[in-house]
Formats: C-alpha cells, sequence, structure tokens
C-alpha cells in the first residue's frame, strides 16, 4: 500500500472501524487519498466531456464572450444604421445637404452603408475567432500539462 | 427591344445552367451530395453561390424598379438585406455550422430533442419557400414578356421547368456551381451596361431626375406611418435573412465553423458591391423611364434602359445581358429555395419505403407546383415588396428560434412551438389580409409591414412559454452547447 508522505492532511488510521469481532489480526493503515478518485491533472477537455463544474465554468465563460461579440454588432447596428432614419426626420440638414450634386442620404444609403457593414462583419470576426483561439488554447495547453510527469499516470 | 438577342440571351443562360447542372451529376451520387455537396464546398465556392442563391429578381430588378417608383425611402431595402448576412453571421454562422444538421427542422430536433418541433418549423419552410418563389416566378413572366412579347405564363413555366431538371438531376453539388457561376453573371451583367448608360447620361448633359421632392429625401413629410414602414422593413430584413431556408441551408455546406465564418464576411463583400449598382439603374430609369410608373411595370426599369438611352445595336446587346441576368436571378434563387424545400419534405418521405434520393426527387417535382400554381393566379405585386413578407416570416419564426436555441439554454420545445405557431401566424396572416382584402388606415399600414410587431410577438411567446414550462428543458442541452459552441479543433465529446 503506498503512502503518500507529502500529504499534510496526515494518515488516518481507518482499523477501528473494521475491527470487529472477526478482525483481529494485521491493521490496514493507508491514506485516504490513494483510494479516492484522482482529482487533480485532468484536462479542460474532460471537464467539459464530463459536464463538471469546472467545464460549464469554461463553456459559459466561451459562450458569453461570443454573444457579447454578437451583442456588439448588434448595438453598433442599431445605433448607426438604425437611427439614420430618425437623423433623416429630424436634422433638416441631413437631407438638404448635398456632396457634389448629390443628396447626403442617397451618399449614405446607397453607397457608404456597404463598406461600413463589411468592416463590423471583418472586426467581428476577428473577435470571435480571438474568443475560439483563446479557448482551445487553454484546453489544450492543460492537456500538454496533464501529459506531462505525473508519478501516476499509467 | 430586340426580340431573337433576348431569346437568345434566355436560351444561353438555360443552356449554361443545365450544363454545368449535368457537370455537378458526374460527382454527385450520394444522398450527403444531394443535400449538401458532402460538406466539401471552399469559402470563396460557397460564398459566391450564395451570393448567387440570394440575389433574386427582387435585387436584380426589383430595387431599380422601387427607386424609380419611389426614391431614396427604397434603399433600405438592400441595406437591410445585406445588414441581414452581419446579423446571420455574428448569431448564427459558426454554431449553425458546427451543429452539423441538415436543415432548420434538423436543427430544431437536435437542440431540442422533439418530433413535434420538426414537424412545425418543416411546415413553415415550406410556406416560407412558397411565398418566397411565388414572386421570383411571377418577375420570370414579367421579363419574358417584356422580352419577348410572349404571355406572362410562359417565362414562368419555362424557369420553373429548367429549376426541376437542375435540382432533380444534380442536387446541392451541382446547384453549387450553378449559384457561384450565376453571382459572376449577375455582376457582370449589371455592371457592363452601368458604364454605357453613365456615359450616355453625360453625353447628354447629366440631366437631373424630374421628381417631387419627397422622392429624393427620405421622410420629408413628418409622417408616422413612413418611420413605422421603414422600422418594419428594417426589421424583417435584419432578422429574416438568417431564417431564409435556402440561406441556411448553404451553411451546411461549409466544412467547419470557421469556414462558415469566412464565408459569410466574403458574402458580405460581395452583395455590397453588388447593391450599389440597382440604385444608379432607379435614378437613371427615373431620367429616361418615369412613364413605367404610371404603366405599373416598374420592376421592367433595368430591362428597358438600354434601348431607351443608347437604341441600336449597343443597346439592345446590353439589354440581352440584362435579360440573361435577370434569368439568373429567377434559376438561381428559385433553384436554392427548391433545393431547400425540397430536402426538408424530401427528409419526411424519406421515412417510409423511398430511399433518400428518390423522395428528394418526388418532394422537388411536387413542391414547385404550387408556387407556380399561386404566380399565375395571384396579382401583381412589386416584386421587392411581396419577398419582405417572406422575410416578416422567417424573422417571426426561424429568427427566434435560431437566436434563442443557439444562446439561450433555458428553451423549451413547448416554448419553441407557440413562438413557431404565433409569431408565423401573426406574419402570415399580414399578407393574406393584404392582398385580399387591401385594408385602409393604420391596420392596412400594419398588415402590410408586419415584422415591427409579430418579431416580438415571436421572441415574446418562445421566451415566455419556455420560461412556463422549464421543467421540459431537454437534459442534454450542456452537451448540445458543447457542440455548438466549441472550435473543431479542440477535442471534446460532441454526441448529443
Amino acid at each position: 500500500m503506498s503512502v503518500d508522505p507529502p500529504e499534510p492532511t496526515g494518515l488516518k488510521y481507518t482499523g477501528p472501524k473494521h475491527t470487529g469481532p472477526k478482525h483481529t489480526g494485521r491493521v490496514r493503515v493507508t491514506s485516504p487519498l490513494a483510494s479516492a478518485p484522482r482529482h487533480v491533472s485532468r484536462s479542460v477537455s474532460q471537464e467539459i466531456d464530463e459536464s463538471t463544474g469546472v467545464g460549464e465554468v469554461y463553456m459559459r465563460s466561451l459562450i458569453r464572450s461570443q454573444l457579447r461579440a454578437a451583442l456588439t454588432v448588434l448595438t453598433t447596428l442599431l445605433l448607426s444604421i438604425g437611427m439614420l432614419p430618425v437623423v433623416f426626420l429630424t436634422v433638416d440638414a441631413s437631407t438638404s445637404t448635398r456632396i457634389l450634386g448629390v443628396p447626403l442620404p442617397w451618399i449614405l444609403l446607397g453607397v457608404l452603408v456597404y463598406p461600413f457593414l463589411c468592416v463590423i462583419g471583418w472586426l467581428y470576426v476577428r473577435q470571435a475567432e480571438r474568443a475560439e483561439r483563446d479557448f482551445s488554447d487553454l484546453v489544450e495547453t492543460s492537456a500538454d500539462s496533464q501529459r506531462g510527469p505525473d508519478p501516476r499516470a499509467p | 427591344m430586340n426580340t431573337s438577342y433576348g431569346i437568345l440571351a434566355i436560351t444561353v443562360v438555360a443552356l449554361a445552367t443545365l450544363g454545368i447542372g449535368a457537370f455537378g451529376l458526374r460527382v454527385s451520387r450520394t444522398t450527403s451530395d444531394f443535400y449538401v455537396a458532402s460538406r466539401s464546398v471552399s469559402p470563396v465556392w460557397n460564398s459566391s453561390a450564395i451570393g448567387g442563391e440570394y440575389l433574386s429578381a427582387a435585387s436584380f430588378l426589383g430595387v431599380a424598379g422601387l427607386v424609380l417608383a419611389n426614391g431614396a425611402d427604397m434603399l433600405w431595402y438592400p441595406i437591410g438585406w445585406t445588414a441581414g448576412y452581419l446579423l446571420l453571421l455574428a448569431f448564427v454562422a459558426a454554431p449553425l455550422r458546427r451543429s452539423g444538421a441538415y436543415t432548420i427542422p434538423d436543427f430544431a430536433q437536435l437542440r431540442l430533442g422533439s418530433i413535434a418541433v420538426r414537424r412545425v418549423a418543416s411546415v413553415l419552410v415550406v410556406a416560407i419557400g412558397w411565398l418566397y418563389l411565388m414572386p421570383q416566378f411571377q418577375g420570370a413572366g414579367l421579363t419574358m414578356r417584356t422580352v419577348t412579347g410572349a404571355p406572362g405564363w410562359v417565362g414562368t413555366v419555362l424557369v420553373a421547368a429548367i429549376v426541376v431538371v437542375n435540382v432533380v438531376s444534380g442536387g446541392m453539388r451541382s446547384i453549387t456551381f450553378v449559384q457561384a457561376f450565376q453571382y459572376w453573371l449577375k455582376l457582370t451583367a449589371l455592371l457592363v451596361p452601368v458604364f454605357f448608360l453613365l456615359h450616355a447620361w453625360t453625353d447628354d448633359g447629366r440631366p437631373s431626375p424630374v421628381a417631387p421632392e419627397d422622392w429624393f429625401s427620405p421622410f420629408t413629410a413628418t409622417d408616422p406611418t413612413g418611420l413605422y414602414l421603414t422600422y418594419s422593413v428594417l426589421a424583417a430584413t435584419f432578422l429574416g435573412t438568417m431564417g431564409l431556408p435556402h440561406v441556411v441551408v448553404r451553411f451546411y455546406t461549409n466544412p467547419d465553423g470557421h469556414a462558415a465564418r469566412r464565408t459569410t464576411l466574403i458574402v458580405l463583400g460581395l452583395l455590397g458591391i453588388f447593391y450599389l449598382l440597382p440604385t444608379i439603374y432607379g435614378v437613371l430609369g427615373r431620367i429616361y423611364a418615369s412613364d413605367l410608373i404610371a404603366e405599373g411595370r416598374t420592376d421592367a426599369v433595368v430591362l428597358e434602359l438600354p434601348s431607351r438611352m443608347l437604341g441600336g445595336g449597343t443597346g439592345e446587346v446590353l439589354a440581352a445581358m440584362l435579360t440573361a441576368g435577370a434569368f439568373a436571378a429567377f434559376l438561381s434563387t428559385s433553384s436554392g429555395l427548391t433545393m431547400s424545400v425540397a430536402g426538408v419534405i424530401g427528409q419526411g418521405l424519406a421515412r417510409g419505403r423511398l430511399g433518400g434520393v428518390a423522395a428528394f426527387r418526388i418532394a422537388a417535382l411536387g413542391c414547385i407546383l404550387v408556387p407556380v400554381a399561386l404566380a399565375l393566379s395571384a396579382e401583381r405585386i412589386p416584386v421587392a415588396n411581396s419577398v419582405t413578407f417572406a422575410f416578416a416570416l422567417a424573422a417571426s419564426t426561424f429568427c427566434p428560434l435560431l437566436v434563442l436555441g443557439v444562446w439561450w439554454r433555458g428553451l423549451t420545445d413547448t416554448g419553441a412551438i407557440a413562438g413557431l405557431i404565433g409569431g408565423g401566424l401573426c406574419a402570415g396572416v399580414a399578407p393574406v389580409l393584404t392582398i385580399s382584402m387591401r385594408p385602409d388606415g393604420w391596420f392596412g399600414v400594419l398588415m402590410s409591414q408586419p415584422a415591427l410587431w409579430s418579431v416580438p410577438v415571436g421572441f415574446a411567446l418562445m421566451v415566455s412559454v419556455s420560461w412556463a414550462t422549464r421543467h421540459r428543458a431537454p437534459s442534454n442541452v450542456a452537451r448540445t452547447m458543447v457542440r455548438l459552441h466549441t472550435p473543431e479543433r479542440v477535442d471534446v465529446d460532441r454526441r448529443s
């Protein structure tokens, strides 16, 4: 029986429980940690696979960061293109201004909106892929460290 | 317009479509090939195909017609159709691909584990598909009449026949080639004539359009109905794009979630380039073809401008080119829609004795007959307006289902069904009332563009009923979330 010397929880004498009338011989001395399920050096992907509390935390943080990026896109759209009708309705200068003879609304709605949408899309994809890269780095790093020197690894 | 050039253009597009379809046929063998091209289409091919499929008659002909008739207010339509892709990218593109399902009903079943949700979603896919197909077929009839003088039903039946042959013979793989080809055809067909038309306009001394003041600027009068209609169009198009069946099915052909995002980003660029053009046609149409408004044929402005402004051989060749582009628009959108509707019906049929491919072929044939009949019998309304009904229906049903399904663990099957049916009824009854009764006043305004109130109804029903039945939330929701959101290169268990 192996005993883990550095454990501060100390040794536990498990004898008395079993010392009924039948057991009077040798007493088994063991650390609870030797027979307890291993709780260290589990990879994040295992945590996720087993839907443990830790795995849930990782998943929720990934989903939350992705949702935040998506909501940022929505908010940006609402505050920019979504506000244009109101601006056109209330600010006279916005509809009467002409650039090179073309009314401003036609330039905004007919031309400038499209590159604007592409730029938001590009920024979003960059953000979403960064979040995914961080997540997979985290999972893979933990998987690597598990493969490191672990005396009890099979 | 010279009839023989026009007929030649239509013949070339039809033959090219069938030819590329036949090329795809040689490599299309299994059921997976049929539905999603075995998920091996690269982002550039796939985004061209999405662009080709998405730019329908409404974009190619309808936007210019609306701008000609109504001016600046109509620029919101193409903006909404593009911004819809941005929201699709942000909220559903990658998770939808990672779900690994073929269609929206598949997604619903996978996420909620309920056959009932699947059935309701299937019915809605068919309804949206038909609502979107009908104006495409009507537009084909109008184009045929403008070009050749043939009665309207000829174009409708011709397009329907080509679509059926193509879809039935090749399935999605050949459709992907066809669609990608048709995006570039449509862009070229619209872009090249613009240079000639602008040149002619410059030679003419750059006349300004003659129009009332409210044509030039959005909302000159403080009219609350105008504001409501604009926001309702924005709501329908922003949120409806992600729920259109022929758009969603494209995401399953991406190899992974990363590719799905890149594809969508390229699509944004392709759409942005394309939508710069119809406005130019609309404005030039106001100068040179404003009599079309009185005739009620504003959708024909794109086709008629070259012969009116240039005349002669150049005008005829350019008109033939635009006709080819318009036919490409009908063919590609109708093919994509027929694919996705037939995919959903075919999967239902395949549960019986039929094999997957046979079921798909029968479904494709069957599901095109109804919109053809509708197109031939229903009254014509401008094509860009009538596709908005399909957008509103998608925005009120599938948008809540997808967004809540992807991001909210609390969604239950009962909640999803309540939202799909409630939102679907609101957005589905409105076009029926508008077309059949033409109600007046505020009620008529609310019915003509229902999205601004029917989308909140769909979301509210889905959230509140899910919350009331939260004990029914599927037990495997955590595993499904892992599958939807983790990048493919992370090695985790994705079974649901």
